[in-house]
């Protein structure tokens, strides 16, 4: 009987796996007919996220047009979560199963050509002075590493302030044009709500160098010299100690959080009202419409110091990896790079740095209209192949100075040390 | 009389009442999950939180997204074919490699256990480099059957473990009567030995089940397209670049990759805990 | 059993052979490569060519303060979910075995939480034990317990706390089923005549049930140990080893400084380090039971 039951299971499973093993088969091979002459393959990673707007324009509307302009490819767009895609090329670099040609933050293309894993793209293509023509210089800087450049310019973007429209009007303050009247906003706006639960003038979601170094900067701080060779003498510099110091204050005074792992994720805590403030890119006017449409922001500059105005710049690059198709990856690069393809990304939010998209109504009419001020005074995290590195430790001994009270300067003092070497190598 | 039967069952209501509480823990989780499913993905942060979704709020659109997508289809299926081919692969390597170690001796038997035993202890994950160059090697990473090998011979050793210790317990009077017929080894592993230890085979079959249906860290290492991922590697990908997360789809698609797996549980639990009770862990 | 006939013989190596072949090349070449890689020196700079480094990656690891960090995390994970799992694992066969009815109702319910996912689970009490969770909402606002919310996340024994609850939650149901089916193939006349000698219920525990399921209590033990080692998933939804790398375990640490930081060599000396101190705390764990079997 026992014996009977098991048998039925066993055959029941059988058949399942078969049953889907040809599902799985069909999909693979799209109705199964052989085509005469087979597209060539071009393989894309990218980290516009699975659910956005950028990712349907990309799947929808620019991919089947280079399709139809370049008869004979067919591209196979793979999404990564950002962190994702970074720890998957290192994967990948390994052996040699890496795409032909990638989007990546522009932080990372120091970091992977170190590793020798992308093209001299001035090298290797004979047209390329003629398509960088097109694109912005200063976005174009970001591919440029050791002499030659290793990717085009895809995107540019970078952080302005967001603040809550009504909470700012209640509590009788203007929009923080410098950083003193920033902290006073923030420690204004903080304390407790009318259910009783703790609010925060200011948010960051996390520590690295991306979060605090607009700060920093604008304070008349710096991490490294200008030939990123040296952080001693910069990274521990009376403006970064204090601006460090500041943030410390704050976060012990409840003015400051959100990067603790039990904090309220960035998006929730500024929808529901308990972030009054935060630095934040072109990206959050789409999430802030999709998860809390109802809720009223404005934004404003980043918050001048003594260093000036100025925000961390953004963006990516697009790029590809030895051993690929690079022609046909090439001729990717210059479609994505196009103002066609640059004017449709424009209208989801990515700003960019084609020369003539730029004077494009769409972009003079787009929601990022008040970060393309704020470009202009943007400055790039350090260009070097350890950054990634570097920027750990930064986000470790900023925590710690921070959370745990760890005296300012000599944290500081031994990071600079740390990274004294890293630059060195 | 009356008194000890009282007291008996005064014993017994304490007992409930034990393991009603634990049963609250153990539950309270997966209610709170599919109550926040339920929830529009702007209520997430409330005040005050409510245990379940109020009634002006309760909403499907979660499971309206997940399930208009059709990579969910794919993911689900990609999950299944991987997990169920895993198991039968499994349960016939192991239960080959049981008999063999438990009924004969042959040059390297104790080699070969004491490899079993060892690799038990090694954590799969710690494999994952140079496991990852293999994959390379072999050509097998970003296909969805590259993933089962892998995972077959992840669960090898424990499923090899248990079923010789089950087939330990069967009498060898049983394959000695087959031999006195004139059959062969073939015969006995065919005829006694995998019908006779089918509860221990189905017991690790849901372990390995569980673990191909759930493994994380090498599907998300070797598969690379949107339309190749397993299930738990698509929820992840809900955590969105800027800290962005959608909990709402997060937890719908959750809940639809788990009512598959407690729904079989729930029909097979039988075989499962016959299949350890009777000789698979005596040690 | 001795073979007799050639036939035989080629019978039992044709079954050998899928599983020795398997196992010999995606378990054991892949240990034996990793052997080796852990002592080159393997990273992002030398991703093409790797010069031997001798015991230099290891030096690295044993020296590593994270290491020591995530190596203490990793000890105390299994010392508190062992335990804890185990107790309370055995508790409910116990109660569930003394109960008259309901009892498949009860073993379904406490299994629950084994068959759910590591990676849903986490998600859940990520979400639960968000400082801004229903949790504290519940402790302070409800009940009063507290009067500032609990940061479970944010500190190193917080988000340990938090990991190991998870541990805990998620095995009790795996130790409920083994410990119910040895519970059951103790036999009734030890209980029996354990009443006529006027034992109680708790004296009967101790003197018949607990000596009787020893070889399960180390089958269960060595299992567990072995499981608290490969905690990953958890850690890795739940704090991804923040704040500052406090919070890592071995194999998460091993996770980022591979593909992370790309330490390749690194990695894999760390991966026999791990290695090395299971196989010895398994070994340890069947020689204390033999003893105290013997005695």
């Amino acid at each position: 009987m026992k014996k009977q039951t098991m048998k039925k299971v066993l055959a029941f499973a059988l058949a399942a796996v078969m049953v889907l093993g040809v599902l799985t088969a069909c999909g693979k091979t799209p109705a199964g007919s052989p085509q005469s002459s087979d597209p060539v393959v071009i393989d894309f990673w990218h980290h516009y996220s699975a659910q956005s707007a950028e990712n349907e324009t990309l799947m929808n509307v620019l991919i089947p047009k280079f399709e139809e302009e370049n008869p004979g490819y067919k591209v196979n767009a793979v999404s990564h979560e950002w962190a994702e895609l970074h720890d998957k090329i290192i994967v990948n670099a390994g052996s040699d199963s890496l795409p032909d040609v990638a989007r990546l933050d522009i932080a990372w293309v120091p970091e992977f050509q170190k590793m020798d894993i992308l093209v001299p793209l001035d090298k290797e293509m004979s047209d390329f002075s003629e398509v960088s023509g097109n694109l912005l210089d200063s976005a174009m800087s970001t591919g440029f590493v050791k002499g030659n450049y290793y990717a085009m310019a895809l995107n540019t973007n970078t952080k302005i302030l967001f603040y809550n429209e009504q909470a700012l009007a209640d509590a009788g303050i203007a929009v923080p044009q410098t950083m003193d009247e920033l902290y006073a906003a923030a420690a204004k706006l903080s304390g407790t709500n009318a259910a009783g639960q703790q609010v925060w003038g200011l948010n960051e979601p996390a520590l690295s160098g991306w979060n605090i170094l607009p700060y920093i900067w604008s304070n008349g701080g710096a991490i490294t010299n200008e030939d990123y060779t040296k952080a001693t003498g910069y990274l521990n510099s009376a403006a970064t100690v204090d601006t460090v110091k500041k943030f410390a204050d704050m976060y012990k005074e409840g003015q400051f959080t959100g990067f603790n792992s039990g904090d309220i994720p960035m998006t929730d805590g500024f929808g529901t009202g308990r972030y009054m403030m935060l630095l934040e890119g072109p990206w959050k006017t789409a999430e802030m419409n999709g998860a809390y449409p109802d809720f009223k922001y404005g934004t404003g500059n980043m918050p001048a110091g003594s260093g000036g105005s100025h925000s961390v710049l953004g963006g990516e690059d697009i790029a590809m990896f030895k051993g690929g198709d690079n022609e046909g990856a090439w001729l990717f690069m210059k479609f994505m790079t196009s103002e066609f393809a640059q004017e449709e990304m424009a209208k989801c939010g990515q700003i960019p740095v084609n020369k003539t998209a730029l004077e494009s109504d769409t972009v003079k009419n787009a929601a990022f209209a008040p970060f393309l001020e704020a470009i202009t005074t943007a400055v790039a995290r350090p260009p070097v192949a350890s950054w990634s590195e570097i920027d750990n430790l930064l986000s470790v001994a900023v925590t710690d100075i921070i959370v745990n009270g760890a005296d300012a300067q000599t944290t500081l003092d031994s990071l600079a040390a740390q990274v004294d070497t890293l630059l060195a190598d | 009389m009356k008194r000890i039967v009282t007291k008996k069952s005064a014993k017994n209501a304490l007992l409930y009442i034990f393991l009603l509480l634990g049963g609250a823990v153990s539950v309270m989780p997966m209610i709170y999950m599919i109550s926040t499913s339920l929830k529009p993905n702007g209520a997430l942060y409330e005040f005050p939180p409510h245990f379940l979704p109020t009634a002006e709020n309760i909403t499907v659109e979660n499971y309206a997204y997940i399930f208009g997508q059709e990579k969910f289809y794919r993911n689900f299926l990609n999950s299944a074919f991987v997990a169920l081919t895993t198991v039968l692969i499994a349960a016939f390597i192991a239960t080959a490699l049981a008999f063999c170690l438990a009924r004969f001796r042959f040059p390297g038997r104790k080699l070969l256990f004491g490899l079993v035993i060892g690799t038990m202890i090694i954590p799969g994950t710690t494999l994952i480099i140079t496991q990852y160059q293999l994959a390379d090697f072999l050509n097998v990473t970003n296909k969805l059957w590259g993933l089962i090998p892998f995972y077959v011979a992840w669960v090898i050793p424990f499923s090899t473990f248990m079923i010789k210790g089950y087939i330990e317990g069967i009498p060898r009077d049983y394959d000695e009567a087959v031999y006195a017929d004139g059959g062969n080894v073939f015969t006995v592993f065919f005829k006694i030995i995998i019908p006779l230890s089918s509860p221990a085979i189905a017991s690790v079959s849901i372990f390995n089940f569980l673990t191909a249906w759930e493994e994380f860290p090498w599907a998300l290492t070797v598969i690379n397209d949107n339309l190749k991922r397993t299930l738990p590697i698509a929820i992840s990908g809900f955590f969105g670049q800027h800290q962005f997360t959608q909990w709402g789809y997060v937890f719908a698609m959750s809940v639809a990759s788990l009512m598959p797996v407690i729904i079989v549980f729930i029909c097979f639990q039988r075989y499962f805990v016959s299949g350890l009770q009777s000789g698979g862990i005596k040690g | 059993m001795e073979l007799r006939t050639g036939r035989n013989k080629r019978q039992v190596a044709l079954l050998l052979l899928p599983g020795v072949a398997m196992f010999a090349i995606f378990t054991i070449y892949p240990i034996i490569k990793l052997f080796f890689m852990s002592f080159l020196q393997w990273d992002f700079g030398s991703m093409l060519s790797q010069s031997f480094a001798g015991l230099e990656n290891y030096k690295a690891v044993l020296g590593d303060e994270t290491f020591r960090i995530a190596f203490a995390n990793t000890i105390i994970y299994t010392l508190v979910t062992v335990p804890g799992q185990m107790i309370l694992g055995l508790m409910a066969a116990v109660f569930i075995n003394a109960i008259p009815r309901f009892r498949v109702s009860f073993r379904v319910i406490y299994y629950i939480p084994v068959i759910t996912s590591w990676v849903i689970v986490s998600l859940v009490f990520r979400y639960v034990f968000n400082t801004e969770g229903m949790l504290n909402y519940v402790l302070t606002n409800v009940l009063h317990l507290t009067d500032s919310y609990i940061a479970w996340l944010d500190t190193r024994w917080g988000g340990l706390s938090v990991a190991m609850m998870l541990g805990i939650w998620k095995g009790v149901g795996w130790n409920m089923v083994v410990f119910l089916a040895a519970l059951q193939s103790v036999p009734q006349e030890l209980y029996e005549s354990a009443s006529i000698d006027g034992c109680g219920s708790i004296q009967k525990f101790f003197k018949i049930t607990l000596p009787s399921i020893r070889p399960t209590i180390l089958f269960a033990l060595v299992m567990l140990t072995i499981g608290g080692f490969n905690v990953f998933t958890s850690i890795k939804m739940i704090t991804g080893g923040k704040p500052m790398h406090q919070t890592e375990t071995v194999l998460t640490w091993m996770y980022y400084k591979a593909f992370n930081t790309g330490e390749f060599g690194y990695a894999a000396a760390l991966s026999f380090v791990v290695a090395v101190t299971l196989i010895f705390l398994a070994v340890l764990q069947f020689k204390v039971m033999k003893n105290n079997e013997a005695n």
